[in-house]
């Protein structure tokens, strides 16, 4: 089965093509054209150099964020869209969990921390299991300094990574030796493991509801958290 | 071989003829410049198989006017139910369909690029042209939709929440605008005042019914810019006047008639919307009047340019309610125009907050 993959949450964009067999085409771009020139585009070279068409599709892959609202929004408009036409199932997958797969091979707890603008990080708990990955918190959003207070609690050595981890370095390396920092080259969600994570859900018949498919905002927008200040202030 | 543990979907029949854009031309298009959720399939240009349109204003209620991130969420979640009813009610399916068109803007950046992103999709996997739409232009079309008696060329008054123009439209695709607003919009002018007042949101149907209660002539509301020789309005200054009115009865503890406020403020709004649309019909030597947009449904200014126009011999064209506000069947005509005259976009094409009509 030929599973299209998007990734648009962080500012690092990518598409694949894959299988069970492995990925067999992607693109990425992290800066320049915006999420909306980049993907169709990007997608039209990634089905040409695989030789395929769109009609080969069996299945398409979007990661759902945390991320940038509107990297996210283009994103899941376009799998919903192109999965709609095609009449092909869709799958979901926080952009997180992506990030700790590209990872799964430490034998330490995992800590993703994505950027989330605004002061803050995206974040999620994993340990690596047999195959791939299992979460252990639920995802959150938490200023760099609270995930450094609870990162120097924790009495296992722990694996961060993500841009956010990299944004907020040096909150994280007074931690020591407990808390290792990952690099640039896993500081971002890609395509490639939305692919390989979503195949297996595929043949599972593990699929989302197309109408009710939606981005993981994990925060109101602005004008909802003000007006319920504002609320809140006055019933109080 | 490992080709052959691939899963093909179903194969579908691409070859479609492409180029000639005949009579039964069939168009899906999409529109989420603002707080609609809007697709529908439409067949020539002028005949509306389907328009589905999800309304937003529950969402934004709350608030007293619309939060644009929250209209952008709303698209994303209610855009592609609306394209499968809109397939469903035209009894149509993605393959059937000739082109795809989508508003390119003016709007709301967030929730024009759900539109855009889904209609370029759409497009990409059908092999199917797409239009990228001008909301505005939209407007224009939706007086052709409904009525085959509308033609160009004519005068057009759009007026909503978020415009306030006056078009000599040409022919198709020959725009000149005469005037418009200086500041406010005509809609938000009519949704300030009535927050002002404490009325729901939206404010403008309320103070239309309001208004059928009060004497229109009750408060000498100022006619900002009537006499001046150009088409241009001006609603700010008519806001202001409402609220230090309202601010000057209570400071002398006299009770006021909302009715009346409302009457008379809808009154000065009518008075000179109406002047300018026959003025500028005349300057444009037409004899058709097309009104159009969300403000088109104000019973004051509808009764007002009617009995105008009787007067000077003019034409008045005002499409059915689910057409005066944002749809997507406008757009579909617009697009199946554009299509007719070659102008279609790439799929690297990107909305526009401002673009503007001509
Ligand atoms: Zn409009």
């Amino acid at each position: 089965m030929l599973v299209l993959g998007i990734e648009t949450s962080t500012p690092q964009a990518s598409v694949a093509i894959g299988s069970e067999q492995g990925v067999i085409a992607s693109a990425m771009v992290s800066r320049g054209a915006s999420y909306n020139e980049f993907l169709l585009p990007a997608i039209r070279f990634c089905l040409d150099e695989a030789g395929l068409d769109y009609r080969n599709l069996g299945g398409v892959a979007v990661s759902l964020g945390p991320g940038l609202f509107t990297g996210m929004r283009v994103g899941v408009a376009t799998a919903k869209a192109l999965a709609q036409a095609l009449s092909v199932p869709i799958c979901g997958m926080p952009s997180l969990d992506l990030v700790a797969y590209e990872v799964r091979y430490s034998s330490k707890t995992i800590c993703v921390a994505l950027d989330a603008r605004r002061g803050e990080v995206f974040t999620a708990f994993y340990r690596p299991s047999p195959g791939g990955i299992q979460r252990m918190s639920p995802y959150g959003i938490e200023k760099p300094e609270q995930l450094a207070i609870g990162l120097g609690s924790r009495i296992e050595d722990v694996l961060l990574v993500g841009n956010g981890a990299l944004l907020y370095r040096e909150e994280f390396e007074d931690l020591g030796s407990v808390v290792e920092l990952g690099t640039m080259s896993h500081a971002f969600p890609h395509a490639d493991a939305l692919v390989e994570l979503t195949v297996p859900r595929m043949f599972r018949e593990d699929f989302d509801s197309l109408y009710d498919l939606k981005p993981m905002y994990l925060r109101h927008s602005a004008k909802r958290i003000e007006w319920e200040r504002i609320r809140g202030s006055r019933s109080a | 071989m490992p080709r052959t543990l691939w899963t093909t979907p179903e194969a579908v029949v691409l070859e479609r003829r492409i180029g000639d854009w005949d009579e039964d031309v069939l168009v899906l298009a999409i529109e989420t410049s603002c707080d609609e959720t809007s697709a529908a399939v439409v067949k020539g240009g002028r005949e509306i198989l389907s328009n589905v349109i999800v309304s937003q204003v529950d969402l934004h209620g709350e608030y007293g006017g619309i939060v644009p991130e929250i209209a952008s969420r709303a698209h994303v979640e209610a855009l592609t139910p609306a394209i499968g009813e809109a397939l469903r009610g035209s009894d149509l399916t993605f393959w059937d369909i000739d082109a795809i068109a989508a508003t390119l803007g003016p709007g709301l950046i967030g929730s024009l690029l759900v539109g855009v992103a889904e209609a370029k999709s759409i497009a990409a996997v059908l092999q199917v042209p797409f239009v990228g739409v001008n909301h505005l232009e939209g407007h224009l079309y939706s007086n052709l939709l409904d009525d085959h008696n509308a033609e160009f060329p004519a005068v057009a008054l759009i007026i909503s929440g978020g415009h306030t123009m006056l078009v000599h439209v040409k022919g198709h695709g020959n725009y000149e605008v005469m005037g418009g607003t200086i500041d406010d919009a005509a809609g938000e002018a009519f949704d300030k005042v009535a927050r002002f007042l404490g009325l729901d949101y939206p404010g403008g149907p309320e103070i239309d019914r309001l208004s059928l209660l009060g004497d229109p002539t009750a408060i000498g509301f100022p006619r900002a810019l009537m006499f001046e020789g150009d088409f241009d309005v001006s609603y700010s200054g008519l806001k202001t006047a409402v609220i230090n009115y309202v601010r000057r009865a209570e400071a002398r503890g006299e009770i006021v008639s909302i009715e009346d406020i409302a009457a008379s403020f809808q009154q000065a709004v009518v008075d000179v919307q109406v002047a300018k649309t026959i003025a500028a019909t005349k300057a444009a030597g037409v004899h058709r009047v097309f009104l159009c947009g969300g403000v088109a449904a104000n019973s004051g200014l509808r009764q007002g340019l009617a009995e105008a126009c009787q007067k000077d011999g003019f034409s008045l064209h005002v499409p059915p309610m689910e057409l005066c506000t944002d749809n997507a069947a406008m757009i579909g005509a617009c697009g199946t125009a554009m299509l007719r005259r070659g102008k279609t976009s790439g799929l690297n094409a990107s909305p526009d907050p401002n673009l503007p009509l001509v």
